[in-house]
Order: structure tokens, then sequence, then C-alpha cells
């Protein structure tokens, strides 16, 4: 099979099937939802059978739209480029979708006017698509501008809602001062350099930097900044993520604001190879350590589910931004990990979020309580998701966030630099205040006591449960096995963002590269060591053998255990109340972490001001922002 | 044979019933001495065991608010993890597990038996044991903020140039350049270890998250029998595995090539340091509140690790 | 195999958990006195508990008021097996100066069985010693019946 058209065929079959769905979508639902899954499922079978030639033969696959070859070293045609990089980006992309519109079937099952839902859907879906495979800039900038505009209609979906106009408004305007940001970028770019394509302006770039093509830099870095969210910009994610329906939000999480990271890796790395720029290293670094530490702290300050977890998709972004800013192999392998461990775990929460929306009618955490005996498989999904994005062993997030610490520490010895101490510092108390805040999140929800009109609520149906399972079960695998993980997905990714001329040589023909003068950044193998997750679970599941083998064979020597039945009524089985009738009295979210509340009030009080919720505001934080990257690059710079 | 001497390592030493034994003893040498530091007879040595044997022969009882699943497996994660982190922290020149020991890791792994204590008492659905958790995480959070300040300044004086955080290796470096004890840029960081040591293993002034006559235990409120049991051996446990990290950390000179007598002084050492750090500071305060907690671990005893940051930064 | 180990460690270990019904204090100060280092229940192994869950030993002190007779009951049932009950001072037994008093159930065998009762207005810390020693004999025993 020739698998050269995959790329566009994929992108092609998703905008297709939505446009199918505008015609026919209203005659029935049933054939709606299989349009719909056979978009998703499609895109997703082409994408995984590049895994093959791309990930691991190493090939790198061109396709010139309508044949329109370079000519006289000129790329004049659109051209789709898969290297590694974007093939992994996209994989994340395809596997969100597929799971995404499974869950959907079902979740979204009570909601009105669903065929504009599935038409964004698979719209926003392919422009990412398209984002992550092309080869050319302005392609990428369409492809950003149809994402922007059907993910703004998506968080104004449940219109009914509280918070989703205003929160689609916000997302606007911001997004829409991203993409000018990007266009203006883009158009000095094609003056200066007079071409579009990825591989054709590298070369051009190449070690010869002028101010317009600086400003260029600045311009669509910071547009860039605004598509993922990184801190000046976040504003409007954290309304949008709360007000989008959970489908979307995990949508939103999983690919959007990837797409905009893979836009920042593949502008620092192979458009402009700045990354050994130090100052911009800095400044990425300052970015991403303010991100994760800012959209921690406003994660712990939080009452609702999904706005919680919105924060946390921030500071998680913040983790990814750092690692790739550090400009080694390793920090790029830790950083695309944890981009790729983001998308399951944050995708599993959000989709356990939606479950206990739809079974309960809220995320409220002062709320909610005590719903894993109602709902013990969701929980189970939960906790999984919870420990792997607070980085618990062996879990995937403990793995990409230690090759993150590693690649920060490494840089600070290797440099002598202590701002990159202060970095890894920063990482590792952000990880513990990730943890906190889910600690919180499982008090809140799922463990402490039920209130009493939770009592007749259902274990989420099987068909959102699937997807949870499968998100869950590739956590679990990819902490275990992240040796093979990084040998066969993370590993080539970063090797082709560091080593470019193959990349150029592929779309412009053999030698390109080497007659621009372009040379690959030496990739030093990234090292795994001191760590096995394999004989570490080895241990544990022995020491744990032993432990029920003891406990097994002494049943007859140590005390029985006693359970409640049914009935709650018995005295012996309820809660502790200091000897009075236990009353239902739950401990919830907002009550916890007392004593670190106190102590930060003065933090909390000007951060939560900072949050003003005003567009105005947000706004003239992106302006104030996009001053700041500016006036560094062209202050320290050059 | 190699998997009988793994089992071996696993089982008895430095394993499951090594860790369990000398961790419940140093919990004994605790009390004793505490009790004669106030002038008391004090229980036996052997008080813990006991305790821990008594425990496991009462009923255990699963309150109807809880979730029974985690209520009982919690404390099983929490002490399997333990046993396995021993496993990973070398014993001077010795370890069960060559190369798999790693600060970060090593700071991860600790983690476990919190989130366990944490879970399970967050699934007993008591709301005692809600502000239990609470607290107990607001103690995470403070004393993890010098811990990795600390571990960092390690791994640069061990590493220098290059990146270190094998234990081993540190060990390794300790032995050929004198104990880390001995370098005056990291005695800061020590006295930072020997303050958060109490901290991470919870006992007074910083038991916060178990304050029985406050909170009646906080998450351990609604445990009992077995599970309880388990939970008091994981208490004992921490003592000795971060008495036995501090002493790998900072005494990891000493040697004497003989694995036996090599134990015998990593359990004087680990006495010592009980005593130092736990039952002296014990004796002499009484519990602090949270919010002061917090602000200790984050100025003063930060202080200390950022100072020997600093002072191994500038090359001291 | 363990099954002696831990009968032992039984009388060896108990945890005291203690419940005031009502009474005027004098008991439970002399409660506190015995785990000071004067007399130094530690010797013993005996430690104050937080919560009934822990404790081996219920401690009752106080006339049972009618107010405070649900919450004990509610307590003593919260206590797994084996367990001891002990009374401290007259009052529990018998009501003592408050006998008669609409506002008082005293006898609390009346409710529940009593393994160990030390009288006195109030008893020594000596008498307080040698009584909870004797609950934890009982402690003992109770086990060796449970596993018969």
């Amino acid at each position: 099979m020739n698998y050269v058209h995959f790329p566009v065929l994929a992108v092609m079959l998703l905008f297709l099937t939505a446009f199918l769905i505008v015609i026919f979508g209203r005659l029935s639902s049933v054939l709606r939802n299989a349009l719909a899954l056979i978009g998703s499922a499609g895109a997703f079978a082409m994408i995984v059978y590049l895994i093959k030639p791309v990930m691991i033969d190493g090939e790198i696959i061109s396709y010139w739209m309508g044949n329109w070859e370079p000519v006289a070293g000129y790329a004049i045609g659109i051209g789709y480029e898969i290297d590694q990089l974007g093939l992994f980006f996209a994989l994340l992309v395809v596997s969100t979708i597929l799971l995404s519109c499974i869950y959907s079937f079902k979740y979204m099952e009570k909601d009105s006017s669903l065929e504009f839902y599935y038409v964004l859907f698979l719209m926003m879906s392919g422009a990412v698509l398209g984002l992550v495979l092309t080869g050319d800039v302005f392609n990428m900038f369409i492809m950003i501008e149809i994402m922007t505009f059907s993910a703004v209609g998506l968080t104004a979906f449940r219109n009914n809602r509280w918070g989703a106009v205003e929160a689609a408004f916000k997302y606007l305007i911001i997004g829409t001062i991203g993409s000018s940001l990007i266009l203006f970028g883009i158009a000095m770019l094609y003056a200066d350099c007079h071409t579009l394509n990825m591989a054709q302006l590298s070369s051009i770039l190449s070690g010869n930097i002028n101010p317009a093509s600086l400003m260029a830099f600045a311009m669509m870095l910071t547009g860039l900044g605004i598509k993922s969210f990184i801190v000046p910009f976040h504003a409007p994610a954290a309304d949008a993520y709360t007000a989008a329906p959970s489908s979307i939000s995990m949508v939103f999480s999983g690919m959007v604001n990837k797409a905009g990271v893979y836009g920042i890796i593949r502008l620092v790395y192979i458009i402009f190879r700045a990354m050994d720029i130090r100052q911009l290293q800095y400044l990425l670094a300052a970015f991403g350590a303010v991100t994760m530490f800012i959209g921690v702290t406003m994660a712990l300050a939080q009452h609702d589910f999904k706005r919680l977890l919105a924060f946390h998709s921030i500071s998680q972004i913040g983790y990814v931004i750092t690692a790739v800013s550090l400009g080694t192999a390793l920090g790029l392998t830790g950083g695309l990990f944890h981009a790729m461990n983001h998308t399951l775990f944050k995708g599993l929460l959000f989709l356990c979020a939606g479950a206990v929306l739809k079974e309960t009618g809220t995320t409220n955490l002062d709320k909610l309580g005590g719903l894993s005996k109602k709902m013990p498989k969701t929980t189970i999904c939960f906790l999984i998701g919870a420990f792997s994005i607070s980085g618990i062993p062996p879990f995937n997030g403990f793995a990409s966030k230690w090759l993150i610490y590693q690649a920060a520490f490494s840089k600070a010895v290797e440099t002598g630099n202590f701002f990159f101490v202060i970095i890894t510092v920063c990482a590792v108390v952000v990880s513990v205040m990730t943890l906190a805040s889910f600690i919180k999140v499982t008090q809140a929800v799922f463990f402490g006591q039920l209130p009493e009109k939770f009592e007749n609520v259902k274990e989420a149906p099987f068909l959102m449960r699937l997807p949870m399972w499968i998100m869950a079960i590739c956590c679990v695998l990819s902490g275990v096995f992240y040796g093979f993980v990084d040998k066969y997905l993370v590993g080539p990714a970063a090797g082709a963002a560091l080593g470019v001329s193959h990349y150029i040589d592929t779309m412009m023909g053999s030698g390109y590269a080497a007659a621009a003068g372009v040379t690959d950044i030496k990739a030093a193998p990234a090292q795994f060591s001191y760590w096995d997750p394999i004989i570490w679970l080895v241990l544990f599941v022995i020491v744990l053998a032993a432990v029920c083998f003891v406990m097994v064979t002494g049943k007859g020597d140590r005390g029985r255990i006693s359970v409640s039945g049914k009935a709650a009524e018995d005295g012996k089985y309820a809660t502790f109340f200091s000897g009075e009738k236990s009353l239902p009295s739950h401990v919830s979210g907002s009550d916890l972490f007392w004593g670190f509340k106190k102590d930060w009030k003065k933090y909390f009080a000007v951060i939560e001001d900072l949050h003003s919720g005003v567009v105005n505001d947000y706004a003239l934080w992106a302006v104030a922002a996009s001053a700041l990257i500016i006036v560094v690059l062209f202050g320290f710079v050059r | 044979m190699n998997i009988l001497m793994g089992l071996f390592h696993i089982l008895v030493f430095p394993g499951l019933l090594f860790v369990c034994i000398i961790g419940l003893l140093l919990a004994g040498v605790d009390r004793k001495v505490l009790a004669r530091m106030q002038k008391r007879v004090g229980p036996p040595l052997i008080q813990p065991f006991y305790d821990f044997l008594k425990l496991m022969g009462k009923e255990t009882i699963v309150p109807h608010a809880a979730n029974k699943t985690v209520f009982l497996a919690a404390p099983v994660i929490g002490f399997a993890s333990l046993v396995v982190t021993m496993l990973f922290i070398p014993v001077f020149g010795y370890s069960a597990f060559s190369g798999s020991g790693d600060l970060i890791v090593i700071l991860y792994l600790l983690t476990i038996p919190a989130v366990a204590l944490i879970v399970g008492g967050s699934a007993s659905g008591s709301p005692y044991a809600g502000i239990g958790i609470s607290r107990e995480m607001v103690t995470m959070m403070s004393y993890e903020f010098p811990l990795i300040m600390v571990l960092l300044a390690i791994a640069k004086k061990a590493g220098g140039a290059k990146l270190l955080f094998s234990l081993t290796d540190i060990v390794a470096w300790q032995q050929a350049n004198g104990s880390g004890i001995f370098h005056v840029a990291l005695i800061p960081a020590a006295l930072a270890l020997l303050l958060i040591i109490p901290a991470e293993v919870g006992t007074q002034p910083f038991d916060v998250a178990e304050a029985e006559t406050e909170i009646c235990e906080g998450p351990l409120i609604e445990y009992s029998g077995a599970p309880l049991a388990m939970f008091k051996l994981n208490t004992a446990m921490k003592m000795f595995v971060m008495t036995s990290l501090f002493t790998c950390l900072f005494f990891g000179g000493i040697d004497t090539g003989i694995v036996a007598v090599n134990a015998l002084i990593l359990v004087a050492i680990c006495i010592a340091l009980t005593i130092l750090c736990m039952t002296l500071i014990h004796a002499v305060t009484a519990r602090l509140k949270i919010e002061h907690l917090f602000k200790f671990y984050w100025t003063f005893v930060a202080g200390l690790a950022l100072c020997s940051l600093i002072l191994v930064w500038i090359g001291l | 195999m363990f099954k002696k180990m831990i009968a032992d460690s039984m009388s060896k270990s108990p945890w005291i958990y203690h419940v005031n019904t009502g009474s005027c204090n004098g008991c439970d100060i002399e409660l506190v006195a015995v785990l000071t280092p004067r007399y130094d229940a530690e010797r013993f192994g005996f430690k104050l508990a937080g919560t009934p869950r822990h404790a081996d030993i219920v401690v009752v002190s106080g006339p049972i008021t009618t107010q405070s007779k649900e919450r004990l009951l509610r307590t003593l049932e919260q206590v797994p097996e084996p367990r001891c009950i002990v009374t401290l001072g007259s009052c529990p037994q018998s009501g003592n100066v408050f006998k008669g008093s609409y506002s008082v159930e005293a006898p609390i065998e009346k409710f529940v069985h009593v393994d160990v009762a030390i009288a006195g207005c109030t008893p020594k810390p000596e008498a307080v010693i040698e009584g909870l020693y004797k609950a934890a004999r009982i402690l003992k025993e109770k086990r060796e019946a449970m596993k018969k």
C-alpha cells in the first residue's frame, strides 16, 4: 500500500466527514455517530500505519499538493512533510480524537443539535492534524485559524450553562491576538525569505538571523505561546476548559494546546534553529517555570473539579516548555515524553470529571463527596490519573518528570548556572503541589462521606468507561515500559527536532542542506540511569506476595475483619464522632490545606486579583508579554 | 542460586525482615530513651513488637462510610513500597540491587507511604481523617522543598561538573573523599536533613497530622487491628529508612569491608540519629501548629538547605 | 505459631481509651497521674489512645448522666474485640453522691458487662494501676477464649 498519501488522506477524511455530517447529520443520530466514528477511526488507522516507516525505519515522508515540486531550489507549492516529530504529535492527536469521539456518544446524548457538535469537533481535529503534519508555514496558520474558531464554537456549545459564552468570548479575543501575531510574523518571514516552506526557511535562516526575521520570530513565538496557553496568556484556557463539555476539554488539553507546543518546538528547533542562543533558553525556561508555578497554585485555590484540571493543564504545559527550552537531547526527550503523558493522564482526568458531571450534575468540589462507593471504576481510573500527574512511581508522570529534573539539573551543573537549579527546585515543588491538589479532589469527590442527594448515583456507562480504561492502562504501561516508549516514539521525535538536515534534504532534494551550510546539532543519547520500574515492580510484587502469604497463613491467628452489611444502622460501623450520633459531615475541597493557605494568604490575594476575569486585562497581559519577548530578544540576543 | 540470593535480599537482609525488626527496635529505643529523659522507667525495649503483635490479634472494623478495598489495601501498599525503598539504599559499599538507587527516585519512593496514609485515611470517610490528611499533605509540602535542595547540594558536591544522582556513586565518592559530614559546605544540609527526618516520620513536634489529642489520630482514626498494625510498623520503618538514608548520604565514607560489621555500624548510627533528631526534639518541644510548621520548613530549614546549596555552588 | 505470642502481647500493650460520663474530674486527674513520671504506667505498655478504634481497655469515669449514656454505649460499641471495660471510681458503680438524681443512670452494669471495677472516691494511682493491670490479664484470657 502506498502510505505516502495517508497523511493528507487522514486530514481530508476528517474534513470530509465534517461536511458530510453537515448535510446528512440531521437525518438520523446513528448515521451521524457512524460518520464521526468513521472519520476519527479512519484517521487513527492511517496515522498509526505510519509508525512503521517513519518511527522505526526513520523515513521522512514528503508530499507536494498537486505535485508542485520545488523549482530551482524554491518551494512554491504547499508541501506536507511528516518527520518523526510531526508524527509523534499526530499520534497524540488521532488517539485523542478517537477516544474523545467514543466518549462523546454517551456523554453528549442529552444535548441538542449534536450535528453541529460533531462538525466542529471533526473540523478542529482535522485542523490540528493538518497543523502537525504540514510543512508549510502559511498552511500552518490556516490550520491554527480553523482550530481556534472551531474551538471557540465548541467552548460555547453548552450555551445554556453559566459561563460558556463568556469563556468563548475570552478565547476568541485572546486567540485572535495570537493568530494576528502569527500572521504578522509569517508575513515578515515571507517578505524576508521569499518562501513559506519550513525546510527551505530552515536552510535560509540557519545561522543568519537578521532583525526582520528576529522580529518575525518574536511574533510567532508569542502567537504560538498564546495557542499553548503559557502563563500570561493562560486565563482564557481556564474558562474554556471549564465551560466546554468534558470530551472537548480533553481534546483541548490533549491536542489543542499541544498544537501550540508543537508549533514552538518546530519554530525554535527547526525553522530558526535558535536553541543554542542562551538568552532564549533563559527566557523560555523562565516562562515555563512561571507557568507551572502559577498554574499549580491557582489550581490549589479552585473549587471546581474541571477548573482545577484546567489550571493543571496549564501547569503541565509549563513543564513541557521548561524541558524543551533546555536545548539538550535529554530535555527534549523529557519534554516530549511529558507532553505525551499529559495527553494521557489529563485526558483521563477530564473524562473522569465528565463522568462525575454526567452522573451527579455538578463538578463543585464543595458539594460532592464519597462517590467511590457509587462509582468504583471511575474512582480507580481517577486514582491512576491522579497518581500519574503527581508523579508517583511507577506511573508515567514520574518517568517524564524525572527526565525533566535530570535534564534541568545536568544543564545546571554543566553550565554552572544557578538559574537552572532554581528551575529544578521549582519543578519538584510544583510536583508536590500537584499531588496536594489531587489529594484535594480525591478527598472532596471520591472519598469522604456521600451526601444524601447522591444516594442514587450510578456508575458511568460502559461506552464512557472504555476510553477511560484505555488511557489508564496506557498511563501504567508507558510508565513501566518507558524505555520502549522512548525507543520507538519519543526518541525518534527528539532526534528529528535536533537533526534537521535530513528534514531539509527530503523536502528540497538531497544535498540542499549541506549546500546551505546546515549542520545537525549533535544529539547525545538521552540517558536513563538508576531507575528501572520493572525491577521496582518485581520487588514490590514479591514483598506484597510475602505480606499476603503471611496474612493468609496466619488467618487463624490474626483478628477477623468485620465489614458492615447493607444497613448503616449498626453503631459498631458508624464513623467515630466523639460519641455523638454520626452525622453526614464531609470535609470538602475548600476545607483542606488550611495552614498552607494561611501562610500564603498574601500571595493568593495578589494572584487571585490578577485573574480578574476581565478580558481587557488579559488582552493587556498578552500584549505586555509579547512586548517583553520582543525586548528580550532584541536587547540580549543581538 | 541467584534467585535464592535475590529472595534472601528481599525478604531477610537488607529487605523485609531486617527493616521491620530494626525499625521496631528504633521505635522501642525512641520510647525508652524518651522515658529516661523524663525520669521514667519507660516501656521495655521491645514494646513496639508487643504493640504490633497485639494489633495483629485484634478485630479489624471497616466502617460503613469507608471504601473497603482502598481502606484495607493502603497500609499494605505503603509497607511494601517502604521495604522496596530500603532495598535501593546502599548499606555503605553494599547494595542489594546495585544501580537502581537514585536520589530523586528515593525522594519520590518516600512519598508513596505518605500517599498511602493519605488515601487510606481519606477512604475511611471520617471528617477527623479529612482534617488529618489535609495536615499530612501540608507537612509533605513543607519538607519536600528543603529536602530537594539538600539532595541537589549533595549531588552537586559529589558530582562536580557532571550529573550524579546515583546513591552508589555518592557513597563511592565519600569513600574516596571522606564522609559528607566532614565537608564544610554540606554541614548545613546535614542539619536540614536532620530536621526533615522527624517531619517525614511524623514524630512530635511535627506530628500535627496524627495529633491524637486534637483530631483523634487523624488519618488513622478509623483503623483498627491488622491495618493499624501495618501503619504503626510503617512509621517505625520510616525511622529506619530515613536515618539510613542520612547515613548513606553523610556517613558513607565508613566501610570496614565486612557486611555484618557494616550492618551493625549502620544500626548504631541509626540509633544515635534517632535519639538525636527524634527523641531529643520530642522531649523538649510541644506540638507545632500546622501553619507554624509550614513556615518553619520554608524559612529556617529551607534557608539552611539553600545555604548549603550556595556554598557547594561556589565551590567550597 | 503466632497464637501464643499474640496472646502474650495482649497483656503487655493495653491501650486505654478514657470516657468521662459526667465525672467531677477527680478520677480523671488520677488517671493522668498514673501516666506521669512518678507512677509511669507506660512500664507495662499502657498508652492513651485517641480513638476507641485503637483501644483495648475503655476506662469509664463518672456516674453516667442521662445525656452521656447514649454516647457511652455508642463509643463502647466501636471498640474492636477483644476489649475490657474498666470503671474508675465509685460513681459508675453506684452513683456515689449523685445517686438518686433524676439525671443519673448510675450502675453501669445495667447496660454493659464490666470487667474490672476500681473503687474509691477517688482511687489512688496505685489502685488504678493494679486495676488496669488486672484488666490487661483479662484481655489475654479473652483473646485465648476467642480463638479456641
